[in-house]
């Protein structure tokens, strides 16, 4: 019988721990347990044989970390370890004497190295080294494969890819919460479930980290949201220290009835980690053994999730914002092609703070490549905003890169009727987890009738369950259209909404703003089409949260609808505003020049846009912006004025300048910027800071910084600069070892491109060093390179 | 760590506040940042006891050997110490990378609030030992780590390892030896039978001039 077969028909036990076990059979500190596989074989065997002893169904091997991330300079192959490592349990279950069969899982551990953006591993060299492991294990002849103690449900989901897609074996994960429900990287039980019940686990739960005590309250919790089998394998206690080594107070029989305590919660396979030993299996083994696995309650809810929290769509309505879409703004097509990934990220966060739940992403623009593009605006998206994201795009490629590389589980915007379209996206939807977005269109188009447009979803929703897709993870999208062309419109699309939720029980969702094109004052007739749609069923609207009005329509129907405890939300956003919003505030007097050198930023923006009224965009930046800027800058050199200050002033500056460019391009013209200067953080090093001062700094002197981020090899530097023809690199480095690369960085411009020159900064630098090292330029501070810049370029 | 046991004064002196004044906006920035990262960060450390000999200029323990006059002058008549590693993990540095695209002056604060904070959790976690030691008539010597002075860094690899910090504390090392999460410390202290009531920021802020274990040479 398979170990899948098994699951639900009794209780399954998984082993304890095995590294104090190891350290009693002599591994010291820092030794790897892995090579004890094949150097100390015996060992190994003795442990698993007692554990089979004891009642565990399934061991793990002792590869933890056999991945070649951890594991290099060492005389044994990867594939050496684990074959070594399967042939000993196998050895361990076949000598020891139990009358069940005992199972071999492949213990995968995290690569003990942080991924990007947090650390400097991709998710790719992740995934190729579980996938070295995977396809050793399954080889060597494992039962099934255990990914454990994942602190970071990034690499987890980089795991069970590898697994997945190279094996056939069963995939079960275990991650470490703290004693607040959290992943180290900031996941709650719900997005970590959400996401790993996406990807397809056969059974997940949590093990290491926590006691059995503390386990409980945490354990119901993970039950509570998942519908696959749970397992829990806590620590035997909390570790405390005694004298310097870490030491376990559970006993195994305070173990075993604690974890009765879970099993009866609907636990359906437990084991022990850390400072658990074949006694506590042992007792656990006895105390569980005759208990029946609960039932498992399918949990019918549509969730989302970032790597933060999980977003439920269908309990009350959410808000999908709308604004990070080129279509029909010329400021944000400007964005994309200039690659000014900072306005996007602040249309993004500038939506957050209204109250989005979830971000729609579309950066299709016909002239971009846009999987590049796309991809890496949900990264940076991800890195600074912690909302689940929609995954907007009708190209294939970048969504499938997209929802490969998306730290979560993503809201897929779309699928329509057309089985073109559902062939290709449902196997997408299903392999990488996700809510998909039906269209209701079809070969035939958009069905006139309400009635039309329920059978497209009924056609839908049939299809996705052919692929395995669960009914929960598809929201139906019955299409608002203009009523200036077809005043029937929204009737039909509210009744249309009624039929798909009550006919195919899914959610809903709708692209709201699309109903009152064409017509004047459109936030209007959008608002209380919004209320409408709402109260006819529909779950997420995809709006401009920015618009006040559609906010209002949102608090206001939730207040109405009973959805809004004591009117709370309501009342937090609208208490203590009088009717009429007064818009004129006490320092609206302040000139802009003294909103830059004070560091106001609001009072920047609205007082360069009172200007651009009667001012040409040019003379407010050379007579008010710059020279505010130039004071600032020489308070700080003086000592007069200190970094956060300074950037305060830079801030606002910018916000200014934000303004005149979007004056500038409603007028259809296009600021001209000074010259290009390349900033890098160079290769190895992982923290940018500093070069991100230089960089507004720069900007506010209207230098077009191309900024190539942190870590960046020598080479790409060299050619983008001779690809773009730049004359002026800021390098900075942060620590001594970083410095070689910013030497060699500097090597290679000199050679090719003699006429380029460098500026060097960074913490361990000095002058000295800067001369050594054959840079042109030492700036001992961010305003020190603007100087250097205007020296070089003017 | 609580937000008391944080001094706004040495977050402004991280960012070049001397004698000066720091305005009030700068002030409550500081405030804001200071909140904004205990609410979210979670300290953690660990750390282990060795027996070490020390030798001319090499310190000897486990498989290991370090180099460094420096460390050896500081370590030295010690027969045991402790490797510390400590971190506030991952949330100042997605906190930092977040406002450094959205405002930077609050990115600065940010960075040295967090700076601040590491120090401090790793002082608390110092007098921690301290009290343990005492109990047996042992005392500290300052903390030392790995790139300072002729401590070299390539020993963060030794540390790591020795202390398991991926999988105890979620600390791990990038390919440049740069700790990740960057808000963090490794270091070594000297077990002492002599107590010299160190300073706990270390020999720099110690009076103590004549001191033979100072390491600055
Ligand atoms: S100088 Fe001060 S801090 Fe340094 S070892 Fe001597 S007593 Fe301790």
């Amino acid at each position: 019988m398979s170990i899948l077969e098994l699951l639900g028909k009794r209780m399954i036990f998984f082993d304890g721990g095995t590294g104090t076990l190891l350290q009693e059979k002599g591994l010291k500190a820092g030794e790897l347990p892995e090579i004890w596989n094949i150097e100390n074989k015996q060992a190994l065997i003795e442990i698993h044989k007692n554990y089979f002893e004891a009642g565990s169904d399934i061991v793990l091997t002792n590869t933890f970390g056999a991945n070649r991330i951890k594991l290099h300079d060492i005389p044994y192959t990867i594939e050496e370890i684990i074959t070594a490592a399967v042939k000993n349990a196998k050895t361990a279950s076949e000598e020891a004497h139990c009358e069940q069969k005992g199972y071999v899982a492949l213990d995968i551990g995290p690569t003990g190295k942080l991924l990007q953006p947090l650390g400097d591993l991709s998710f790719e060299d992740a995934y190729s080294a579980f996938q070295e492991m995977a396809v050793a294990g399954e080889k060597a002849g494992a039962d099934c494969i255990v990914i454990e103690t994942m602190s970071d449900i990034y690499e987890a989901k980089a795991a069970v890819l590898a697994a997945k897609e190279n094996t056939k074996l069963p995939v079960f994960v275990t991650i470490v919460f703290d004693e607040k429900g959290k992943l180290l990287t900031g996941s709650d039980i719900a997005s970590a479930v959400t996401i790993l019940e996406g990807l397809g686990v056969d059974a997940l739960g949590m093990n290491c980290g926590l006691g059995p005590h503390q386990m409980l309250a945490l354990a119901e919790e993970v039950l509570q949201n998942c519908s696959i089998p749970v397992i829990i394998k806590p620590n035997a206690g909390l570790p405390r220290n005694e004298n310097g080594k870490t030491v376990f107070d559970v006993l195994p029989k305070e173990f075993a009835l604690a974890m009765e305590k879970i099993v009866d919660k609907g636990a359906w396979m437990v084991g022990g980690c850390c400072g658990t030993t074949p006694g506590h299996i042992k007792a656990l083994y006895e105390q569980c053994k005759n208990k029946k696995p609960l039932p498992i309650v399918p949990k019918n809810k549509t969730m989302i999730a970032s790597y933060t929290h999980a977003v439920e769509i269908g309990k009350a309505p959410i808000i999908i914002g709308e604004r990070i879409n080129p279509t029909g703004k010329t400021r944000f097509k400007q964005a994309l092609r200039e690659k000014d990934l900072d306005y996007i990220l602040r249309e993004g966060f500038a939506q957050q703070q209204k109250g989005a739940h979830v971000l729609d992403v579309n950066v299709g623009l016909p002239d971009i490549d846009e999987t590049e593009m796309l991809v890496h605006v949900m990264k940076e998206l991800q890195s600074v905003i912690d909302l689940p994201l929609q995954i907007d795009t009708s190209n294939t490629e970048a969504m499938e890169k997209a929802l490969r590389l998306y730290n979560g589980k993503a809201m897929i915007n779309s699928v329509n009727g057309k089985q073109e379209s559902m062939q290709a996206i449902f196997p997408l939807v299903k392999k990488y987890g996700g809510v998909v977005v039906g269209l209701t269109l079809d070969e035939e188009g958009i069905p006139p009738t309400a009635e039309g447009r329920f059978l497209v979803a009924e056609k839908i929703v049939n299809t996705a369950e052919s692929y395995g897709i669960l009914r929960k993870d598809i929201v139906i999208d019955v299409l608002a259209m203009t009523i200036s062309s077809d005043q029937q419109s929204a009737l039909e699309t509210l009744k249309a909404l009624q039929l798909v939720k009550q006919k195919l029980h899914v959610k809903t969702i709708l692209g709201v703003s699309n109903i009152s094109f064409g017509l004047p004052q459109r936030e209007t007739i959008t608002a209380n089409f919004y209320t409408m749609a709402m109260q006819n069923g529909l779950d997420a609207g995809i709006i401009n949260p920015n618009a006040d009005s559609m906010m209002r329509s949102y608090y206001a129907y939730r207040a109405l609808a009973g959805l809004d405890e004591n009117c709370m939300d309501y009342i937090q956003h609208y208490g203590g505003q009088s009717e009429t919003t007064v818009s004129a505030t006490s320092n609206s007097d302040i000139s802009l020049g003294t909103a830059i050198e004070k560091g106001l930023k609001e009072r920047a923006k609205q007082a360069a846009e009172e200007k651009l009224q009667n001012t040409e965009p040019l003379t407010i930046i050379n007579e008010e912006l710059i020279p505010a800027l130039d004071h600032v800058g020489k308070g700080f050199e003086k000592g007069s004025i200190f970094l956060p200050q300074l950037l305060m002033s830079a801030e606002a500056a910018k916000a200014a300048f934000e303004a005149i460019k979007v004056h500038m391009g409603k007028q259809g013209s296009v600021q001209t910027k000074k010259d290009k200067i390349i900033l890098a953080t160079v290769k190895g090093d992982i923290h940018d800071i500093g070069k991100n001062i230089v960089k507004v700094l720069l900007e506010n002197y209207s230098y077009d910084v191309v900024d190539l981020g942190k870590d960046v090899p020598p080479e790409s530097i060299v050619e983008t600069a001779l690809s773009q023809n730049i004359n002026l690199v800021g390098l900075s480095a942060l620590m001594t070892t970083t410095v070689t690369s910013m030497e060699e960085t500097i090597r290679q411009l000199k050679k090719q491109k003699p006429d380029c020159k460098i500026v060097v900064g960074g913490a361990v630098l000095t002058q000295e060093y800067a001369d050594m090292i054959g840079a042109d330029h030492y700036a001992k501070d961010a305003m020190a390179t603007v100087y250097y810049a205007q020296q070089i370029l003017g | 760590m609580q937000w008391k046991d944080v001094s706004q004064k040495e977050v402004l002196r991280y960012l070049g506040y001397g004698r000066q004044e720091a305005d009030e906006a700068v002030k409550n920035l500081v405030s804001e940042c200071i909140g904004e990262i205990l609410n979210q960060c979670h300290c953690k450390h660990v750390y282990k006891r060795f027996h070490c000999t020390i030798e001319q200029h090499s310190i000897m323990f486990e498989n290991v050997v370090i180099e460094s006059k420096n460390l050896s002058k500081n370590l030295s008549e010690c027969e045991q110490m402790i490797l510390f590693a400590a971190t506030l993990g991952p949330q100042p540095d997605i906190l930092l990378k977040k406002y450094s695209r959205l405002d930077m002056s609050k990115a600065v604060v940010m960075q040295a609030a967090a700076a601040a904070i590491i120090e401090e959790y790793c002082d608390q976690c110092q007098k921690q030992i301290e009290k343990e030691l005492e109990q047996e008539q042992l005392y500290l010597r300052p903390r030392f780590s790995p790139g300072y002075g002729d401590f070299q860094l390539k020993h963060q690899k030794d540390m790591i390892l020795l202390l398991d910090c991926p999988r105890k504390i979620g600390l791990t090392l990038t390919d440049s030896l740069l700790l990740a999460p960057s808000k963090s410390v490794t270091a070594v202290m000297g077990i002492s039978k002599k107590n010299k009531h160190c300073h706990i920021k270390g020999c720099e802020a110690c009076e103590n001039r004549n001191c033979t274990f100072r390491r600055d040479g």
